[in-house]
Parts: structure tokens; C-alpha cells; sequence
């Protein structure tokens, strides 16, 4: 790869020198050492960023490997970030202390909340950003984290050692080979490769390798995961040609605003870093019969059109648009790239026509008739790889230590990236500290039902965040996620800074405070009236009426409140972030209050932990179905919870898993406990006891009770045993029986002989045989 | 009385708090969520019939109920009045008892009505119980696994759980196809089209109306037809939102407000849908001309059906109800199951095996004398191996395999076949081998009444009364023009109540209608 001299260029922050001298790298003193890292990150764009400062956050020694660093925060599709359901996951993000949301308020040209009117659960925070800024803000921020080394180079394979024997997986990844051969070890590596895995861009009926236009694919990582036995599918997706901005007439189009003010998208921003009236405006324009013509009439040279791959439903090119609604106008909007950019992104145009058709098509729309296309729009189709085969936590589980994160789950955007990558590097660096793992559920927030989509249900698509995907939607909010995130990511993660700790907690016990007051201010509803003449509350009510339910009333904020009742509420309007926040909890509380019940509900589920390495294919000792235990097998659920939520598994299966998981505890507590209960039992009693334990004997049977137990004599064949039944107890409680021999299914009320031939014999030892002579057998 | 979801919270949110925080002591069980009510003695004729609630608000509901205001002894039965919390009509003079958890059957707070057996009064406390805020019919098996869950069942007694809900969960499906079956169920399925394609819209506008530039499709695919323009609407991000906004509450408003009209109206029909249908369903099949409906008319002890040598007599399905050894039994007849014959009998045949699917025990007749026909194979072959397949315990739908005109057997010929699976000699002309059959629908009947699991038809009424209740006050709420976060929420509740009864659901459905009907996308 010509990016890579020698061993690499070396990029790194002053920090990390002292703490990886890279004189022994060069200047080999003493024996020749090859560089050892706790975390290396594959892949500088969205999920590779955040990955690789989120370890360094957890005080790992993180490398962060790319094929140019001049590329390291690169917006390669819309010059945008956030939106509705994609603002909630960077507020998520900013509340574990990640970068993408702090370095949007610095870097962007029109910032604009979406949903204004339709509740605050769904505002969708959103900001057009200039490329040229994002990036370099990006890297002046990555060069400067502590812990963060960065090195260009492209990654040929993965190093694999044997597996820890604690951990599931057939093997451990150690590091990783460059291309020119070189090697760099570490405890864990994050993969974060984007469309580079097997990358193709498509033009017209052109295709050629590449991740993105200007950059080399990765083909030999691709082969070494297909080799390992990931499940790899092709996905596809595409970009709008860029056009030069003088080349369009703005005069005659719709032009949009900014807002004013500005709302940061980080919980630790006042205010972003450009005013509004400084900020740059969008235009919309429309597409025209004459543009479906001309893709219509040149299907035959698109080859990307007409491929199998699956692209997206939500973020279709302009072919597939036309093909899917004819005789439909389709919106585009003209959003600048930037402040000194002389390029338009044309927003819904994406497109793989042939270069010179592209720029006929753009020409035929109103505004852009003298249009110059600079770069032509292209698709791109890469390899992802089934999400099913990562953990919660984003670790693979063929491979131990091997974290996935972004594009590669099969997932798009770049906040869906941003998103993974964190919890990827939050786990990857806590998997070195040997901590538990850090996950976050459904009911905390966005992050949790993306990633718990991903790996329960897996993807045939590239998989966007949608708010109607969210079941607790009105819990999960953009405004509350310091409250739900940072505390944890705090304590359980280590990811966030002490500063924002401590905000997030005055903001917590603050809110809590408040909406106690409020609680507590009971007035009649015609004092209501009087105190407040606006609000349209019915005096018809005899009961007491709670200021906190005033507040709830759409004309009522904290301000007006705050003039009725001066004291004690003045004080929570002084903090204009306080004020706002009491004015949505109070808005959801009642609807809040029966959500309550189904989150406990479900994180009930959750705490119900699946053993990781039960081979669902084999194991004997729970009555699933063939196509529920395939389904398990290859999702590996951690929990009952996300169990119950792979489609096809049915109740009874959970309620088969649910008793397993609690027979492997009590068989544990049991062999736990017994040394110590049973001091005085003989060595040789212990042994005997601890075989028996562990004995296949003593798993359960498959089937239920009903039929028989306790029936059969170790020595005495006929007997009654239902299909399944895999042991019994004999009638005299000195032995448990295997059986095996031909066994007949009876229809109950029938007379049918049943011939089983008891065979393994496994005598029961003592003190067990006690407990059992106790119960009643049926 | 009752109470919305909403409502409940904002007005009386201090009265149930109050209550959760004087028995916080007893919260030793762990999230223990709703509060589940359900028949738990078998159906049939019986003197008394208990009917059990577990959950937090078990206390609240027993009080309600005995419009008392205090909770009766724990664990000592008392006599009390239960009354209808809406109409305060006295339901039942029947006997309660407490158990505050954790020392109770689930761990949680749990009540037991023991009432009189008759199905006005069982249906009539079930009805208020599901009144009650907070109570909702449970699940194929609650009961069991939140005393699992809460440590209550030792693990011997849990293995047959599974097993226990895999039949729940069976016997539910089959009453509930047989309640779904005709005119409510076609109404619940209609009803929950309607608000499923209601909620995707509202999800498509909150989700793409703005940021995806939802285009005009929406407002045609709402149904709207007044909006005929061709042109391209007002750009959604300018100021003049609130011009979409108004545009697209319409479509879904009407809807929702047509639905909520007439699930009003069919929660007040006093005829409340069908008939109910108790007993066991026992479903005669075999191959045509088996002696099908001899057998029905020998079991029912009169000419239900008529009787021909001629194949394909029985046409349409023929029900009767009828008392086989002291056990209520809807006994019914069905055509012959055979192919290719004419649109008539087809029909028949399409019917019957729709009331098999239904059918708790099957009596699958054979002609003994005709076993190696084609037609005799084949019904071995589907029918019966398919039911067989399962082992006894791991299908809760049971069969009796039938061979009938065994006085047509020579008695020293060589008997039926030796591969058959268990069977019954019969001869329905004779009598022979009558009494070993009822001997053994004794015994299988014995089991499908016994168990209350077999999805009593007062239940599932209740269960229905509950969810179309809860879907009515959950569109109470559903208020377009304000926020509408929580207007999309209330159609949600609304849509998660009815597609209790009738199935689905899941997320993805409403991203299928998003993407079908709207062209939205970067």
C-alpha cells in the first residue's frame, strides 16, 4: 500500500510519547520489540473516531490505524448531522462524553431543530456542517487525546492466539499485520471499516475497487474474516453528485432559515460557535417529468440499479424513486458544504447514471439549469457483516476481543457509526481491565435498541435509526439522555469526565427537586384561574389540581408558573435548561408513569442472564425445537429478554431457557455451597457427592413430570416413560436410571406396552437421598 | 368508573401512589409489573369456580370489588359481597381470600374469589376485574412463571412448565380462533388494519415529515381524497409547518374517530357477538363415508345427521351439544376430507378442517374394513400423524383413532393393519366396542375439563371486553393537534390492546406501510 513508508508514519500527540517511547521503535537499543498497544481501532471515519477516544477515555493505550490520517473524520456522504431519531443518538453519544456532538457545535453553518411542533420527545436536533471544519476540528481532537496514538497504515490480517478458556469463541485476536508485513500487538482490536470491505464504486456501468472515490478498498481483511467463518452480505448504497455553487440560480428557489438561536447539539454547550444570522440558508427545488425520462430511458446503462444488493428503503437514489412513484415531483434540497466551499450538496439526488447523463438530468431542474457537476454521484456496494454475530457489547463471537463497530454491522449514517463506535471502545477497553461488559438496554436509550436490533434481529438492509422503533419513545428523549447515560457511563464505563459527572448530576437532583415541588403546590382549579388567565383549565373539578398538572397545559411554561406561585418555584426558571426540562417531564409524566411499568417489565427479562457458552445445537438438557435452537444459535441472545425478542421463538422455548439458566444456578450454588455446609462429611462422601452433581443424572428431563416418575425399579423393565424422559429415580431413591431403548409414544387412555431397558445405573450418594426420600413422589 | 390510562394518572395519581407506598414493605417481589387476573378452575359444570389475581394492585381490586375499605383477614376466608364497580349491580355473594405477598402462591399480593359456578357471575367478575385499573387478563402461564420468578416453584414442579404453557398457549390459540372466528373476529382484524395504517402514518410524518421530506403521498395515501393537488406542497422545513400539519390530522383523525365510534358502539351492544360456545369441542373426521356422522348420531342418541351410504353426505358442519359421560361436549360433524370433488363439498371440506384446527379431541374415523384405499392412507399419512407426531405431553390437541364397521372384519382374518398407531375397534351398527370408547372419551375428556388452562370462552370474553376497552380509552387520548409524540403513543396502546386478539404487531409493520406508501428518502 503506498500510503505505508517503513513501518508506518508516526502521528502522534505529545501525551503519548512519554507513555510509548517510539525511540525503541527505530532505534532499536535492546532486542528488537514489536509495538503492543490495549486497543487498536481499524478505520478513522464516525465509529473509528469515537472507538479509538472512548478507549482512551477508559485509560487505555489505544492506536488508532488508518489509510490516511488526512482523511480521519471525513465526511464522505451529506454534509449533515443529526435529524429525528439520529439527534437522539448524538445526544446519547455526547452524554458518554463522545466527540461527534461537541465538534458539530463548532463546526456547523445552519443549525436547525425538526419537529418543533410535534412534541419534544421527536425534536430531531439537526445542523448542516462544513466539511473542511468538522474534519480538521476532528483531528486537532484526536491528535490531542491523551493515551491516542494514530498510525497510517492498511491492515492486512488479524494475529490469533489461542482462546482465554473463560470466554466463548474458537480464538483470541492478539494484533494485527499491515500490509507491508509488519505487526503491532494488542489486547483488543475494533474493526471500523466502513464501506471498505470489499468496497466497489459504481458509475454508470463502470465499477472499480474502492472504499470511497480517491481511497484503496480492504480486501485482505475481508478474506481473513470469510476465512474465520463470519457470515458476510453485500450491501449497497450511493451519493448525489456535487455541483458548483455559482452555477445556480438561488433567485427562484424557496430558501429555509436557520434557527435563531441555535440549539447545541452537546449537553455542555451553552450556545454553538457561529450566529445565526452568520449562518448559511438551504434551498429546495423540485424534480420534473423530464428528470424520470432520462432514468428511465437509460436503465440499461446502470448497472447498480438493477443489481440485487439491497439498498436502503428510507434513502433511495433518485432511480429508485422514480421507479418505485412515477409521475411524482421528489424534492431536493441544495445544502452547502460549507462556509468557504464553492460546492451544493443536492440532497436526494443520488445517483449512479453515467457521468455525462448525470449532468443532462441535473439541467433539466428548475434552479440549476447552468449547473456544473464537479464530482459525479456514484454508488458504492461493500460487505458487511451479519450483526447477529456480535454481542451486545459489540465483540465478535467467533473471535474474542474482536469488536465490531459501524458500516460493518450493516447499519448507515454517520451517527448510527458514531453510536457503535463508543460502546465499542467503552467494551473493547473495559475487556482489557477485564471489567464487565458495558451495555446499554432498550430502555436507556436509542443506543440500546440499535444495537439490540442489530444483534437479535440482524439486517437485510443498511439499518437507519427511526423513533417509531422505539418503544419507549417518550421515556428515551433528547433532553434527558445526561440523566439516563452519563451517570452510568460514569460509573460503570469510566468514558466521562468528572466535569460532566457533576453536571449531570446538580441537573438530576435539580429536576428531582423540582418536580417534587411541583408536586407539592395543590390550588384549586379556580385559583388556577385567577393565578393564571390563559390557561383553559376546567374549574369544573372539585379536586386540588397539582401545579406540576398546570404545567402540562401548552400555554403554560415555568415562567408564567413562576409569576403565580413566586415562591418557591422562582428559583428553577433562573436556569433556562432547568426550565425547559420541567416543562417536558411535566408534559409526559402521566403517560410516563404507565410506561414505568413495561420498562420494569422488560428490564426484568434483561437481568435473566443466558449462560454464554451454551451450545444450543447440542445441549441436551432443554426442549427446543430444531429451528428455535438454530435461531439461538446463531443470534447467541444474552438474555431471556432479547431471547424473547428473536422472531420464532416461542414462549414455551423461553420458558425451557428460563429453567435452564436457573438449574445451571442452583447446580452451581450447590457445588458451591456443599464443602462448606458439610464439613463433617467424609473426603470420599464429598467426591462421591460433587460426581453425582456433576453427572448428566442429574440434568433435568426434557419433558414434564405427568407421565412418570418415580415409577421405574432400576432392575424392573416395564414400566410406563414418557418419549423424552432421559432419567428417572428409582422407587427405592438409591439411584437415578438412564434409559435408553425403544420407546413408544402412547395415546393416553390406551393400553400400549412400552418396552425400556434401563441402563446407567448412577447411585445416588447419602445426604441427597435424604432430601429426596422426603418428597412425595407422584 | 373506569378510568383511561391518562386520566388515572393525572387524577387519581394520589390515591394508587399512596397506596404503592404504605405496602412498599411487601415489594420483596421484583418488578412485579401489572396485575393479572384469570379463571383458575376447569370449565364445565361445577359448583364453584375461583378466580385469581396476582399483582401489585390485587388489594386495590378486592376492595373495589367489596366496595370495602379495608382488606379482608390475610389468608382467612370471608364472606363478602362482590358488587360491579361501574354499575354497582351486586355480582355474587361469594368467598375472598388475601394473601399479601410475598407469602403467597406467585410471591406477590394475590386474591382468590371462589363464586358461585354459573357462567353469568364467572363472566361478570371477570368483566369488573378487567375494569379495574391496573388488571389485565394474564398470559398463557403468568401465573406460573412470576412464581418462578420469584423463587415460588422448586424446580422439580417447574419442568412441567414448559410443557404447562406450550398447552396454555395452544388451548388460548384454539379459543381464540374459535371466538375470532366469525363476526368479531372479522371486525378486531379490520379495526386493527385501520389503526396500524393510522399509526404508520403519524410514525411517517413524525419520522420523515420534516428531516426526509415526507412528500405529498402521504396526504393522498391517507385517504383523503379532497386533496387532489399535483403540485408540490409548501416546503415542510419553512415556517409554514404548520400548513402540513393541519393537512395531514384529517385523514388519520377521521380514522381514528370513525374507529373509536364504532368500537364504542360494539362495546355497548347488549348482544355482546356470538353465543358462547362452552364444552369441549370434540371434531368427528375421517376419510368420506367412514361412519362419521353414525358415530355422532350413536353418541348423541338422535338423528343429528343424516345417514348415507353414498360418500360425501355430511356437507356443512354440523354442531350438537351433547353430555358425554358428565362432561358438557360440543360434539361436531364435518365432511369427509377428500379432494377433487365439487365447489359444494369443497367448501365442506375447507370447513372442516378449519374446525379441526379448533377442536380440543379428535375422533378420527376409519373404515376398518377399507384400510388400504387410497383415501385411508392419506388420512393416516396428514391427519393423524401430524397430531401423532407429537408426543402426548408436547401437544395439548388429543386423538382418538377409530376404526369402525369392525363387524365387517372376518374374526379369525387377519386384524387391521400392524403399523397402525393405537387404535379403537368399533362398529357403529352393531354397538360393539361402544363402551371402550366411551371409557376412553372419559378419560380424555376428563383431562381437556379438567384443565383450566383450556382457554374458558368466559375468559377469552373477558379478555376481549378488556382490549377492546382498553383500545376505546386509549383513542380517548389520541389528540392530533397537540403533541404529537403522545398522540402517536395513545394509537399505540390503542393498536397494542387489539393486536392482543388478533396477532402482529411488531415494529416492522408499520416501517413496511411507511416505505409502501411514501416515497421518502434523502
Amino acid at each position: 500500500m503506498f500510503y505505508l513508508r517503513g513501518c508506518g508514519r508516526w502521528v502522534a500527540a505529545s501525551f503519548t510519547k512519554q507513555q510509548f517511547p517510539l525511540v525503541r521503535l527505530s532505534s532499536d537499543s535492546a532486542a528488537p520489540r514489536t509495538p503492543h498497544f490495549d486497543v487498536i481501532v481499524i478505520g478513522g471515519g464516525h465509529a473509528g473516531t469515537e472507538a479509538a477516544t472512548a478507549a482512551a477515555r477508559c485509560g487505555s493505550r489505544t492506536l488508532l490505524l488508518t489509510h490516511r490520517v488526512d482523511t480521519i473524520g471525513q465526511m464522505s456522504c451529506n454534509p449533515s448531522f443529526g435529524g429525528i431519531g439520529k439527534g437522539h443518538l448524538m445526544r446519547e453519544v455526547d452524554a458518554l462524553d463522545g466527540l461527534c456532538s461537541r465538534i458539530c457545535d463548532q463546526s456547523g453553518v445552519h443549525y436547525k431543530v425538526l419537529n418543533r411542533r410535534k412534541g419534544p420527545a421527536v425534536w430531531g436536533l439537526r445542523a448542516q456542517i462544513d466539511r473542511k471544519l468538522y474534519k480538521q476540528n476532528m483531528q486537532k481532537e484526536i491528535l490531542n487525546t491523551p493515551l491516542l496514538t494514530v498510525q497510517e497504515g492498511a491492515v492486512e490480517d488479524l494475529i490469533l492466539t489461542e482462546p482465554e478458556p473463560e470466554h466463548t469463541g474458537k480464538c483470541r485476536v492478539s494484533g494485527v499485520v499491515l500490509v507491508d508485513g509488519s505487526t503491532v500487538y494488542a489486547e483488543s482490536v475494533i474493526l471500523t471499516t466502513g464501506t471498505f470491505l470489499r468496497g466497489m464504486i459504481v458509475i454508470g456501468l463502470e465499477m472499480h475497487p474502492a472504499g470511497r472515490l480517491g481511497d484503496q478498498p480492504s480486501i485482505g481483511l475481508a478474506q481473513t474474516l470469510e476465512k474465520l467463518g463470519f457470515v458476510v452480505g453485500r450491501l449497497k448504497t450511493g451519493t448525489p453528485p456535487r455541483i458548483a455553487k455559482d452555477s445556480i440560480n438561488f433567485s427562484i428557489l424557496n430558501k429555509q432559515t436557520p434557527d435563531n438561536p441555535s440549539v447545541p447539539f452537546s449537553f455542555t454547550n451553552e450556545t454553538v460557535w457561529i450566529k445565526p444570522e452568520d449562518q448559511l440558508p438551504c434551498y429546495l427545488t423540485y424534480t420534473n417529468p423530464r428528470v424520470d425520462e432520462i432514468v428511465l430511458n437509460n436503465l440499461h446503462l446502470n448497472s447498480h440499479v438493477k443489481e440485487t444488493t439491497r439498498g436502503p428503503r428510507y434513502c433511495p437514489s433518485i432511480e429508485s424513486k422514480v421507479l418505485r412513484f412515477p409521475n411524482r415531483l421528489h424534492q431536493v434540497w441544495l445544502e452547502p458544504e460549507g462556509m468557504d466551499s464553492d460546492l451544493i450538496y443536492p440532497q436526494g439526488l443520488s445517483m449512479t447514471l453515467p457521468t455525462e447523463l448525470q449532468e443532462k438530468m441535473i439541467t433539466c431542474i428548475r434552479g440549476l439549469e447552468k449547473a456544473k457537476v464537479i464530482q459525479p454521484g456514484y454508488g458504492v456496494q461493500y460487505d458487511y457483516l451479519d450483526p447477529r454475530q456480535i454481542t451486545p457489547s459489540l465483540e465478535t463471537h467467533l473471535v474474542q476481543r474482536l469488536f465490531f463497530a459501524g458500516q460493518i454491522n450493516g447499519t448507515t449514517g454517520y451517527e448510527e457509526a458514531a453510536a457503535q463506535g463508543v460502546i465499542a471502545g467503552i467494551n473493547a477497553s473495559l475487556r482489557v481491565s477485564r471489567k464487565p461488559p458495558f451495555v446499554v438496554s432498550r430502555t436507556e436509550g436509542y443506543i440500546g435498541v440499535l444495537i439490540d436490533d442489530l444483534t437479535t434481529l440482524g439486517t437485510s438492509e443498511p439499518y437507519r435509526m427511526f423513533t417509531s422503533r422505539v418503544e419507549f419513545r417518550l421515556s428515551l428523549r433528547p433532553d434527558n439522555a445526561d440523566i439516563r447515560l452519563t451517570l452510568r457511563g460514569y460509573k460503570d464505563a469510566g468514558c466521562v469526565s468528572q466535569q460532566r459527572y457533576e453536571r449531570a448530576c446538580w441537573m438530576k437532583s435539580s429536576l428531582e427537586e423540582g418536580i417534587s415541588v411541583l408536586k407539592s403546590i395543590e390550588f384549586s382549579s379556580s385559583k388556577w384561574k385567577n393565578l393564571i388567565p390563559e390557561v383553559s383549565i376546567s374549574t369544573s373539578r372539585s379536586l386540588p389540581v397539582r401545579a406540576l398538572d398546570v404545567l402540562k397545559y401548552e400555554e403554560v411554561d415555568m415562567d408564567s408558573l413562576a409569576k403565580a406561585v413566586p415562591e418557591p418555584l422562582k428559583k428553577y426558571t433562573k436556569c433556562r435548561e432547568l426550565a425547559e426540562r420541567l416543562k417536558i417531564e411535566a408534559t409526559y409524566e402521566s403517560v410516563l408513569f404507565h410506561q414505568l411499568q413495561e420498562i420494569k417489565g422488560v428490564q426484568q427479562d434483561e437481568a435473566l442472564q443466558l449462560p454464554k457458552d451454551i451450545d444450543y445445537l447440542t445441549i441436551r438438557d432443554v426442549s427446543l425445537s430444531h429451528e428455535v435452537r438454530e435461531k439461538l444459535h446463531f443470534s447467541r441472545p444474552q438474555t431471556i429478554g432479547a431471547a424473547s425478542r428473536i422472531p420464532g421463538v416461542t414462549p414455551a422455548a423461553i420458558i425451557n431457557l428460563l429453567r435452564f439458566v436457573k438449574t445451571t444456578q442452583q447446580r452451581q450454588a450447590a457445588m458451591n455451597e456443599s464443602p462448606k455446609t458439610d464439613q463433617c462429611l467424609r473426603n470420599a462422601d464429598r467426591l462421591q457427592e460433587r460426581q453425582f452433581l456433576l453427572s448428566p443424572a442429574t440434568l433435568p428431563r426434557r419433558t414434564s413430570l405427568t407421565d412418570t416418575f418415580l415409577t421405574l425399579k432400576p432392575t424392573l423393565s416395564p414400566g410406563r416413560a414418557s418419549l423424552k424422559a432421559s432419567w428417572c429415580i428409582s422407587t427405592d431413591f438409591t439411584s437415578v436410571v438412564t434409559l435408553t431403548g425403544a420407546k413408544v409414544t402412547t395415546i393416553p387412555g390406551l393400553r400400549t406396552p412400552v418396552s425400556t431397558r434401563p441402563t446407567g445405573t448412577v447411585p445416588i450418594p447419602k445426604n441427597i437421598y435424604s432430601i429426596l426420600n422426603t418428597y412425595e413422589g407422584r | 368508573m373506569w378510568r383511561g390510562l391518562w386520566t388515572l394518572a393525572a387524577q387519581a395519581a394520589r390515591g394508587p401512589r399512596r397506596l404503592c407506598t404504605r405496602r412498599s414493605s411487601g415489594a420483596a417481589a421484583p418488578g412485579s409489573g401489572a396485575t393479572i387476573f384469570a379463571l383458575s378452575s376447569g370449565q364445565g359444570r361445577c359448583g364453584i369456580a375461583v378466580i385469581r389475581t396476582s399483582g401489585p394492585s390485587s388489594g386495590h381490586a378486592l376492595r373495589i370489588l367489596t366496595a370495602a375499605r379495608d382488606l379482608p383477614p390475610a389468608r382467612h376466608a370471608s364472606l363478602r359481597l362482590l358488587s360491579d364497580p361501574r354499575s354497582g349491580e351486586p355480582l355474587d355473594r361469594a368467598l375472598v381470600l388475601w394473601f399479601p405477598g410475598p407469602r403467597s402462591f406467585t410471591g406477590e399480593d394475590c386474591v382468590e374469589f371462589h363464586v358461585h359456578g354459573g357462567p353469568a357471575v364467572v363472566s361478570g367478575v371477570l368483566q369488573a376485574l378487567g375494569s379495574v385499573p391496573g388488571l389485565r387478563p394474564a398470559e398463557a402461564g403468568e401465573f406460573t412463571r412470576r412464581a418462578f420468578a420469584n423463587g415460588k416453584l422448586n424446580l422439580t414442579e417447574v419442568e412441567g412448565l414448559a410443557d404447562l404453557i406450550h398447552a396454555e398457549t395452544e388451548a388460548q390459540r384454539r379459543q381464540a380462533l374459535r371466538q375470532l372466528d366469525g363476526e368479531l373476529g372479522h371486525l378486531c382484524r379490520g379495526w386493527a388494519e385501520t389503526l396500524t395504517k393510522a399509526l404508520a402514518h403519524v410514525e411517517a410524518y413524525i419520522d420523515f415529515g420534516e428531516d426526509d421530506n415526507l412528500e405529498e403521498g402521504v396526504l393522498e395515501q391517507g385517504g383523503s381524497t379532497w386533496w387532489g393537488r399535483k403540485t408540490p406542497i409548501s416546503p415542510q422545513r419553512l415556517p409554514s409547518l404548520s400548513l402540513f400539519a393541519c393537512l395531514l390530522s384529517p385523514t388519520a383523525d377521521i380514522e381514528v374517530r370513525a374507529l373509536e365510534v364504532a368500537l364504542g358502539a360494539h362495546l355497548r351492544d347488549a348482544r355482546r357477538g356470538q353465543r358462547l360456545r362452552s364444552g369441549a369441542h370434540v371434531v368427528v373426521t375421517g376419510p368420506p363415508n367412514a361412519g362419521k356422522s353414525s358415530l355422532v348420531n350413536l353418541l348423541s342418541r338422535k338423528p343429528v345427521s343424516i345417514v348415507s351410504p353414498e360418500p360425501g353426505t355430511t356437507r356443512d358442519v354440523l354442531e350438537t351439544p351433547v353430555d358425554l359421560a358428565g362432561f358438557p361436549v360440543l360434539l361436531s360433524d364435518t365432511a369427509g376430507l377428500r379432494e377433487g370433488v365439487g365447489p359444494v363439498e369443497q367448501e365442506g371440506v375447507r370447513r372442516a378442517r378449519e374446525r379441526l384446527e379448533q377442536a380440543d379431541l379428535i375422533l378420527a374415523m376409519l373404515d376398518a374394513s377399507d384400510l388400504a384405499s387410497p383415501s385411508s392412507c392419506n388420512f393416516l399419512a396428514t391427519v393423524v400423524a401430524s397430531v401423532g407426531a407429537q408426543s402426548p405431553s408436547d401437544s395439548s390437541q388429543r386423538l382418538l383413532l377409530v376404526l369402525n364397521k369392525s363387524d365387517l372384519l372376518s374374526p379369525e382374518g387377519p386384524g387391521p393393519r400392524p403399523d397402525l398407531p393405537p387404535h379403537l375397534l368399533l362398529s357403529c351398527l352393531t354397538g360393539e366396542g361402544l363402551d371402550g370408547l366411551l371409557e376412553a372419551l372419559r378419560k380424555e375428556l376428563a383431562a381437556v375439563c379438567g384443565d383450566p388452562s383450556t382457554g374458558s370462552p368466559l375468559l377469552t370474553r373477558a379478555r376481549h371486553q378488556h382490549h377492546l376497552q382498553g383500545c376505546l380509552d386509549a383513542l380517548s387520548h389520541y389528540k392530533p393537534s397537540k403533541d404529537l409524540a403522545l398522540a402517536a403513543e395513545a394509537l399505540r396502546v390503542a393498536r397494542g390492546h387489539l393486536t392482543r386478539l388478533t396477532g402482529g404487531g411488531g415494529t416492522e409493520e408499520i416501517l413496511d406501510i411507511i416505505f409502501r406508501d411514501f416515497c421518502v428518502g434523502k
